[in-house]
């Protein structure tokens, strides 16, 4: 792991909290207090995972660590309102104990925790994680939620309509994840997070840009535009742009490499989405590239140490 | 004395033929999601190997490595013929729903290549000995995965409905084989560095009294 | 939409992926490992797998011709077992007359590339698919081909993450092979979620 993202974590915990704390208000506004339940024990117990898993691998528990409860986090804003606490807990321990502390832990991350947190609880309680709570349904913190639907993002897929208005986008008054639906905030929380440096800019933008000329290209709806702007507020999109793909700890450190693997992110993603409908593709497709990410990390490592050698010898050589 | 039984029964922790040697997986994976299918498996598995190996153990040392290799594979495939027909008397089911895993059994790793590596270089007491060790390391994994899996994952135990309400579906496919195994093998050796600590240090303090 | 499908070859991928030997039949996962420890060996065994899944399927063509679903058909093995075992020792024979050295650096090694799970499976796996069906021995070819293509692209992607795979971070009791599981189990996931 490269200095400046050693010394980073820290902070990139500190603003990814406060910004996912914005997603978790607003999905206590629209849904009540179970989903704030459910991602504070989430985050809980996944912490109490990392430092189990860091005693038994005999390393010392540090600040840094705590990126596990933003992980946490993450993964129970991409679930339903109304998910199982058992089941975003195993979605949890999963992400920390196999997705993470397995293959070496923070300090060999190789695929993104949240997004094998979810793609567990995808393949495993499919009808659980895809049934959503309308908006304005309150849930109470043990309260089972009786009515669920498809998400918008469902009817767009495979219908092409997304009926709501603009100042609903913005609101995320509409069907989907707890936190992947508050487009206004996630707006904001990415011009934070990039600016801050807390997320690669290249893995977002090109996401965001991938997605974009692929829903140009091959729309969903009559109109182009449209189905552009549908394309990025829909799926998980913009919500994954912001806190998987672009992840420091998966990403090449190159804007250039990453902004690569972001593009080919959205636009396979996007390419999934029209041809089988398939919702949420992003984070599966995240996690399906990851050996494109590590094969750009291990060229980018090539280019460095070549560069390197290089400059030593050219060093001697002016001796 | 003790080395030499160390040797014979280290197929059963030690060397372990799919948690230490990595070896038959496919079955372990694709087809230890439930007792059932797991117990078809294993008596296959068992009586083909068991029976290859015995078997082939006849074949002239002096015959070359590539037309032996031919030799050990077209016995088990003839040993598995008797077997599968068994199989398909007590197993009917498990026989059409394992498919292609069945036949796969007869060419397993244990026969192919431990045969020459391992097993023909030992005494033929000694080699039945670790043969069958071997043989048992292999049904016990197959067992113990199946026995998890299908709880975790259908919330029976041989087909009988345990008292389970929360089920991991994932638990019984493809990919959760594959991580099921992963996480039993690394489990597998952080026991056996333990224990082998356990005997080192066992051995410094009879050293140090013998002293 | 048919249009659309036929531009873009992600969907193809995607279904090559959700037939994938490894990733969905877990077939071939040890030889894979024991390949992965270095590129040469991974280029060598990748080929010949490819060689036998794709000629093997060829042969077993004729050989479920003959057989059926018949009293014969317990045999199959056996057939595919002496098929297999022909275009090994043929394979051995070009080797050894094209370049004595080459043979004898092969010869210690190139069982486990032949005799194994990737090699039979996809004999059984493409007989299975088209059982029933009357179809030519140009699709049985293609199978077998796909099959050794799956295989290049699961050592491909284990390959990608060999080095962290084995790093000094990962823990050691998961450190290489229960590492590689895990990592193939997740790959494995994706594809299954996408299927």
């Amino acid at each position: 792991m490269s200095e400046k993202l050693k010394k980073d974590q820290q902070s990139i915990w500190l603003d990814t909290l406060i910004t996912l704390s914005a997603l978790m208000l607003m999905a206590y506004f629209y849904y009540g207090s179970h989903i704030v339940f459910v991602g504070t024990v989430c985050a809980v117990v996944s912490l109490i995972a990392e430092i189990i898993c860091l005693r038994l691998m005999h390393r010392e528990f540090s600040a840094d660590d705590l990126s596990c409860t933003a992980d946490a986090l993450i993964t129970v804003l991409m679930l339903p309102a109304s998910i199982d606490l058992r089941t975003a807990l195993s979605a949890c321990i999963f992400g920390v104990i196999v997705a993470k502390n397995a293959l070496g832990g923070r300090m060999n991350t190789i695929f993104p925790p949240s997004a094998v947190s979810y793609l567990f609880a995808y393949t495993s309680w499919k009808s659980q994680v895809l049934t959503f709570p309308e908006p304005n349904t309150q849930q109470d913190v043990f309260e089972k939620s009786s009515v669920l639907v498809n998400s918008a993002s469902h009817v767009f897929n495979t219908t092409g309509r997304f009926s709501y208005s603009d100042f609903d986008i913005l609101m995320g008054n509409f069907s989907g994840g707890a936190g992947t639906v508050s487009i206004l905030i996630l707006i904001i929380s990415a011009l934070i997070l990039v600016f801050r440096k807390d997320i690669s800019a290249g893995a977002f933008f090109g996401t965001l840009f991938g997605t974009a000329f692929t829903a140009y290209l091959v729309p969903l709806t009559d109109d182009r535009l449209l189905s552009v702007k549908y394309a990025l507020i829909t799926n998980t999109v913009l919500f994954s742009a912001v806190y998987i793909v672009s992840d420091r700890r998966t990403n090449p450190e190159r804007n250039v490499y990453s902004f690569f693997y972001g593009l080919l992110t959205g636009t396979t993603s996007y390419i999934i989405t029209v041809t089988t409908a398939k919702e949420n593709a992003v984070v599966l497709v995240c996690v399906l590239l990851t050996p494109i990410a590590l094969a750009l990390k291990n060229l980018e490592r090539k280019i460095e140490l070549a560069d390197t050698e290089q400059l030593g010898k050219e060093a001697v050589s002016v001796e | 004395m003790n080395k030499n039984k160390k040797k014979t029964f280290e197929g059963l922790f030690s060397d372990n033929t799919v948690l230490y040697s990595f070896m038959v997986i496919s079955p372990v994976i694709m087809c230890g999601n439930t007792v059932k299918n797991a117990l078809a498996l294993i008596y296959a598995f068992s009586a083909i190997t068991f029976i290859s190996v015995i078997v082939s153990s006849f074949v002239p040392k002096s015959i070359p490595y590539s037309v032996k290799i031919i030799i050990y594979a077209v016995i088990s495939a003839l040993v598995y013929i008797p077997v599968k027909m068994t199989a398909q008397e007590y197993f009917s089911e498990v026989v059409a729903r394992t498919g292609i895993y069945f036949p796969l059994i007869a060419v397993n790793s244990l026969i192919t290549v431990q045969t020459e590596a391992k097993f023909f270089r030992m005494p033929k007491i000694k080699m039945i000995g670790s043969l069958v060790c071997h043989i048992l390391g292999f049904d016990a994994v197959m067992l113990v995965t199946a026995f998890i899996r299908e709880l975790v994952s259908y919330g029976t135990v041989n087909n009988r409905v345990m008292d389970s309400d929360f089920m991991i579906s994932g638990s019984g496919t493809v990919f959760g084989g594959f991580i099921f195994l992963g996480l039993l093998s690394g489990l597998y050796r952080k026991i056996s560095s333990l224990s082998e600590n356990e005997q080192v240090n066992d051995r410094g303090e009879e050293n140090v009294s013998g002293n | 939409m048919t249009g659309v499908k036929k531009m873009f070859l992600v969907t193809e991928f995607i279904a090559l992926l959700g037939t994938n030997l490894i990733l969905m039949q877990a077939l071939g996962t040890s030889t894979l490992f024991i390949a992965c420890n270095s590129k040469k060996n991974l280029v060598f065994t990748a080929s010949v797998i490819t060689f036998f899944t794709t000629f093997g399927s060829a042969v077993s063509y004729f050989i479920d011709r003959f057989a059926g679903n018949g009293k014969l058909s317990d045999f199959r093995l056996l057939f595919y077992i002496l098929a297999t075992g022909f275009l090994y020792v043929f394979l051995l024979s070009v080797f050894y007359f094209v370049s004595r050295n080459l043979f004898e650096k092969i010869r210690k090694y190139i069982h486990i590339s032949v005799f194994n799970c990737a090699v039979m499976g996809t004999l059984f796996t493409v007989s299975e698919k088209y059982s029933g069906y009357s179809v030519s021995l140009s699709e049985y070819v293609l199978g077998g081909f796909q099959a050794g293509a799956g295989f290049i692209i699961a050592s491909l992607i284990l390959t990608s993450a060999y080095r962290s795979l084995n790093s000094a971070k990962v823990p050691v009791s998961f450190r290489g092979f229960p590492a590689m599981l895990i990592y193939l189990g997740i790959i494995s996931m994706a594809v299954y979620a996408l299927k």
